[in-house]
């Protein structure tokens, strides 16, 4: 369970300058998206993953994360996409979520992890109201990075807990719809 | 700091009080003669006077000395206890409550001017229960317990009396082998009977060892002896014990000995560990009576948590006594620092030990890891096959799991206090609506999860106030059907496999299944064409907003409790189902988990995934043999030794990719009474479980109902049996009900 990188340690450097933050990106199905590190708690390999019967697509399992039980996000099925292969560079990110006034540990399965970069905050542009095939309240904004766009995510939007435990009941209560209809 | 320590202890110990004070006045209801009780409420509401006073609590201490007076005139017998006076104690206990709990809050606090008010319209109450020769005010400036209350003091005096002190006192000890040399020690005592009255005899067993190092033929007895006789001088005393003069020590002090000749011999006695007041009585000095007036005095003048020193400054015992002349202050500083002395050990000797919830659950946390990383361990020495190794790891095995078993029973407590809580409940809700309801407890000694009981207090409240409200008709309904007028709510607990179940029942009228159900189809709960078996009508009455009696009233009836209850019940993995007689009664059982921490649990394998299932419901496991294989490929039962076992294929409800293995088994569960099987892939034996909860994430999952860590790392889920069960059942209604729609 080798970490990667430890993104604490960098969490330090992300306030100290006005104006710009930094933000880890990585790759999903070909496309880059960026978050912001203060949520990022540790990087990990992909592997020893549990998968939780009933639940859809989207929420892949759960893992041992030291002691304590993680669930992990599929973003691209999230995103409505194909779930990508899992491959040598597969990497499982943990954001730490605030939902209700909790804290929870989230594992986020993603193709590639890129690097840390600092984008100013007059390089992030408003997010365009349609265009990127993301519902629109998963974006932050769309940082400028070298003349292209990166997708920053809104984490906490993408991740809501609240969201996909309900999207999960729908999932679980699916053979009964079925039967109902 | 430390006071702030100290504070949280009174406040703790006042908490407590208060309930037992609440227990005693009403138990006092139906036995209004218990002396017991009454001198337990004494001593709590004297108690907490006291260490308030200590904290300076003057709102507490005022208000407390009040009530306490009259209790004190209670036990003299001088106001005679009523069914008025019972309920203006109950709410003074409640005001004091309040008055500790706005400490609690915040220990700077003032009484807000509500309970001021409260305060001072029961002391009102309370003064025509005081003594006619009360010159205080109603709050009187009372600060600390270093005052004395004057009052108290003259009206016992007067009927204090003093020492009948014209006993003989024989102090008797006996040598250890009074016995061998063929003497009966009781034989000496019933012929000084013989010679005059044997006022006071005392054992002293204080010399006898622990049961492994005593000799049977030894004697290790003490007498004191207060002999009273006519014509009896010292010499024939003496006569009697003339044959053991060389096997025993015998002190004897004539009527109206010299002081300095008690001193001496308090002084000279071998035992420590005894109380002034057994002490004095034991020299003869005192009589029992004179002992308990003394006492009662002593405790007025409250001393608690004081160190000796100052013990001596406030009233004490000893004073009191000198006070009144009964003995004199030589006397009584020998017998005090004997006293001291034994105080000190009975500090050692105390059996009980608070500790702070959150270091246990540390501990627990703690022991869970270890139940972890030692299947790790084992499952490393069963790789290396190492003999000594393997034996070495299960040695340590079995102990983390005594381990794990004695740190869960810590947590354990009897469901009793939070039942016997409802007391007050049951009696203030029949006041308030007017109805004669009883309570019935019992199975108060069932244990469960502290985190349980101080979850399931809410939920039983709730259905308590319901079953009165609800539940028990009036008085004169259950004459006209034939019950007795006065209703009973009953409480019962017990263990049943696995789980524990509380049960809340009444004998009143039962649901009324129509009325339910019209209002579920007003509702639009459920549909005019299904058709509910009754369990699932009455179930309808947990959903949210629901309620179908009429009138709306302070206790219950706005639909808003029921919904909480379930809601509650389930965060604690629990269920609750209700069973109801029309006409008979009803009764909601609530399902609990026993603890929330560490189950014993029976590890299973589908497909790459396993499962644990806990091993209190696993019945048996068998195979699935080829033939039976074939067999069920349409049905979902099997033939069990003559009965029918109906299955759930996991690997179907889990949507397990892949084929099944070559061999399959059945692990037979059982809940509730009703038997199910688990198809599965492999069976991996027993495995110790530490229930890792899933998270919100996971909350509306039904059918899976934790998660644990395996040995190897990896996270293995607990099923949730009677979930999967209910969700088969349903399942298969709807499927059918679908293909015939078809």
């Amino acid at each position: 369970m080798g970490a990667i990188a430890r993104a604490e340690q960098h969490a330090e450097v992300a306030g100290g300058e006005e104006g710009q933050s930094q933000y880890l990106t990585f790759m999903l199905g070909g496309e880059m998206f960026a978050i912001p590190i203060l949520n990022i708690k540790e990087i990990i390999e992909y592997g020893h993953l549990t998968t939780v019967p009933m639940m859809p697509a989207s929420i892949r399992g759960v893992i041992n994360l030291r002691g304590s039980v993680v669930p992990v996000v599929d973003m691209a099925v999230r995103f409505g996409r194909k779930t990508g292969d899992v491959t040598r560079r597969t990497c499982i990110v943990i954001i730490e979520i605030e939902s209700g006034g909790e804290k929870q540990d989230v594992g986020v399965v993603v193709d590639t992890v890129n690097e840390v970069l600092e984008i100013p905050d007059t390089e992030v542009e408003q997010t365009p109201s349609f265009g990127a095939r993301i519902r629109a309240d998963f974006i932050h904004g769309m940082g400028k990075i070298n003349g292209n766009f990166v997708i920053i995510l809104a984490v906490n939007h993408v991740l809501s807990i609240d969201e996909m435990a309900v999207l999960e009941y729908a999932g679980g209560a699916e053979m009964e719809a079925l039967a109902l209809a | 700091m430390e006071l702030d320590q100290a504070l949280q202890t009174f406040i703790m110990e006042s908490r407590e009080l208060l309930e037992a004070m609440e227990e005693s006045l009403l138990g006092l209801e139906s036995e209004p003669d218990d002396r017991d009780a009454i001198g337990a409420i004494f001593r709590a509401a004297h108690t907490i006077k006291g260490s308030g006073g200590l904290f300076g609590l003057d709102g507490i201490v005022a208000f407390t000395h009040v009530v306490e007076n009259v209790l004190d005139r209670v036990r003299n017998n001088e106001v005679p206890i009523n069914a008025d006076l019972i309920a203006l104690l109950l709410s003074c206990r409640d005001h004091i409550g309040m008055l500790v709990e706005q400490i609690a809050a915040d220990s700077a606090a003032k009484p807000d001017h509500e309970t001021e008010t409260t305060g001072i319209m029961l002391l009102n109450q309370l003064k025509s229960y005081q003594a006619g020769t009360q010159e205080q005010s109603p709050l009187p400036a009372i600060t600390s317990s270093q005052t004395k209350p004057q009052s108290q003091t003259a009206v016992v005096a007067q009927s204090g009396g003093t020492v009948e002190n014209d006993n003989w006192h024989i102090s008797l000890r006996f040598s250890h082998d009074v016995l061998r040399n063929g003497m009966d020690p009781l034989a000496f005592i019933r012929y000084l009977d013989n010679m005059g009255d044997i006022v006071h005899i005392v054992t002293l067993p204080d010399a006898m060892p622990f049961a492994t190092d005593m000799d049977p033929e030894s004697c290790y007895l003490g007498f004191e002896i207060d002999f009273h006789g006519e014509n009896v001088d010292k010499a024939t005393i003496e006569g009697v014990f003339e044959f053991v003069r060389e096997d025993c020590s015998l002190r004897i002090l004539p009527p109206h000995s010299r002081i300095e000749e008690y001193t001496q011999l308090i002084d000279e006695l071998p035992e420590d560990k005894i109380r002034l007041g057994d002490l004095l009585v034991n020299c003869g000095a005192l009589t029992w009576n004179e002992l308990d007036e003394a006492l009662r005095l002593q405790s007025l003048n409250a001393e608690f948590g004081c160190d000796a020193s100052a013990s001596r400054d406030s009233g004490n015992l000893g004073q009191i006594l000198v006070e009144q002349n009964m003995v004199q202050p030589e006397l009584v500083d020998a017998a005090l620092g004997k006293q001291k002395l034994a105080k000190e050990n009975k500090v050692q000797e105390s059996k009980l030990i608070r500790i702070q919830a959150d270091k246990l659950d540390q501990l627990i946390n703690l022991v869970g890891e270890m139940v972890i990383a030692g299947a790790a361990t084992s499952l490393l020495a069963q790789r290396t096959r190492d003999p000594a190794l393997h034996e070495s790891t299960s040695t340590l095995s079995r102990l983390v799991e005594e381990i794990r078993d004695s740190a869960l029973q810590l947590r354990m407590v009897q469901i009793g206090e939070t039942f016997s809580r409802f007391n007050r409940v049951v009696r203030d809700v029949s006041k308030e609506i007017g109805k004669d309801i009883g309570l019935a407890i019992s199975g108060a000694e069932t244990e469960l999860d502290k985190s349980v009981v101080e979850k399931i207090g809410d939920p039983l409240m709730h259905l308590v106030r319901n079953s009165m409200d609800h539940g028990i008709e009036k008085s004169e309904i259950r004459l006209q059907r034939g019950k007795p007028a006065k209703g009973t709510l009953h409480l019962n607990a017990y263990h049943e496999s696995g789980s524990i179940v509380v049960e809340v029942g009444d004998d009143g009228g039962g649901l009324n299944r129509a009325r339910i159900l019209a209002k579920a189809l007003e509702k639009g709960l459920v549909t005019a064409n299904q058709t509910l078996s009754d369990q699932e009508v009455y179930g309808l009455i947990f959903e949210a907003g629901f309620s179908t009696a009429e009138a709306v009233t302070n206790l219950s009836g706005r639909g808003v409790g029921m919904d909480v209850v379930r809601r509650n019940i389930e965060a604690l993995r629990g269920t609750v189902e209700i069973d109801s007689r029309e006409g008979v009664g009803t009764t909601v059982k609530i399902r609990l988990p026993l603890t929330l921490a560490i189950i014993d649990g029976f590890l299973l394998g589908v497909g790459s995934a396993s499962y644990v299932v806990p091993l209190d419901m696993v019945m048996e496991c068998i195979e699935l043999s080829e033939a039976e294989r074939q067999e069920t490929r349409e049905s979902n039962y099997i033939n069990l030794r003559g009965t029918v076992l109906p299955f759930i294929r996991l690997r179907d409800q889990f949507r397990e990719q892949g084929k099944a293995g070559r061999r399959e088994n059945i692990v037979v569960v059982q809940y509730v009474g009703q038997m199910a099987g688990l198809v599965v892939d492999e069976l991996m034996g027993e495995f110790q479980t530490v229930i890792k909860p899933l998270g919100k994430l996971f909350g509306n999952l039904k059918g899976i109902s934790g998660s644990t860590i395996l040995g190897s790392g990896e996270v293995a889920l607990i099923l949730d049996v009677p979930a999967l069960i209910q969700r088969a059942v349903n399942k298969e209604a709807q499927q059918l009900a679908y293909s015939q729609t078809k």
